[in-house]
């Protein structure tokens, strides 16, 4: 009579058959795994002035770094090297306020705009923006 | 003695337990549905230049490649300097994504600056530029 009871109670127990879940969980989890690209991106914001803006700034209160065609860095007027930007913008960036301005000619490589820009960041400015020249 | 055997039998079909595993397998999914972005790779080997003070971009963004040879690639696809602003006001009616621009740095500062006034006018808040990954 025990052994009958624990029988029924053994047949009662229904269970789900959890494989067809498996498989779509199995789907899904591929389906994610394949589509997932580990896009990492590193890299700078960056701005130019407004056009408003510009009305407002007084002129002999800024800097303008000046990238040539050739790719040659001028502040003030004189030609600078690269490792020097840094210490130059520091020297006149005494508060955060003064604001960097980065005029490249249209047909300055990327690269040396970047550079520019990663040197004068560098050295201390805050409110900085670029603009173009051709 | 009938019984015995089938109940025997019913012992012998054992059963592995599958609940360990299907919690594994959703752990897995929750991760890869949670890092999941679909964004639009350019599809095209930029050679990024430097910076030092860079910092790490939103991953879910608008990617728009520019090439050593001046070409604008978005998905794939070369895009004209005009078509760089349809396209990205199309992309952001739907959502407010930021914006990198990949350029190359051997590619023209002015090609770079023209897609940067393109984006800005379509509307986009950020809009960085992508540097190389250290």
């Amino acid at each position: 009579m025990a052994k009958r009871s624990i029988l029924s109670e053994d047949e009662q127990q229904t269970e789900i058959d959890l494989s067809p879940m498996i498989d779509c969980i199995f789907i899904l989890l591929i389906f994610f795994i394949v589509t997932t690209v580990f896009v990492e991106e590193k890299g700078l914001e960056v701005y130019k002035p407004d056009a408003a803006a510009s009305v407002a700034l007084d002129v002999d209160d800024d800097i303008t770094l000046e990238i040539t065609a050739s790719n040659v860095v001028m502040l003030e007027g004189e030609e600078i090297r690269m490792a020097d930007v840094t210490a130059r913008v520091r020297a006149t960036v005494r508060d955060d306020d003064i604001p960097v301005i980065i005029r490249a000619h249209e047909k300055a490589k990327h690269g040396i705009f970047v550079s520019v820009w990663d040197a004068a960041a560098r050295g201390g400015a805050k409110n900085m923006s670029f603009s173009t020249i051709n | 003695m009938m019984r015995r055997s089938v109940l025997t039998d019913s012992e012998i079909a054992a059963e592995i337990n599958l609940s360990p595993m299907i919690d594994c397998i959703f752990i897995l999914l929750i991760f890869f549905i949670v890092t999941t972005v679909f964004v639009e790779e350019p599809g095209l080997e930029v050679s990024r230049p430097d910076a030092t003070i860079d910092r790490d971009l939103e991953r879910n963004s608008i990617i728009i490649a520019i090439s050593a040879e001046n070409k604008i690639v978005y998905g794939g696809k070369e895009l004209g300097v005009a078509g760089v602003g349809a396209r990205v006001r199309q992309l952001l009616t739907r959502e407010d994504l930021p914006v990198i621009i990949q350029a190359d740095t051997r590619s023209d500062h002015g090609i770079f600056s023209d897609v940067w006034s393109e984006v800005k006018n379509a509307g986009a808040k950020r809009i960085s530029l992508s540097t190389l990954k250290d």
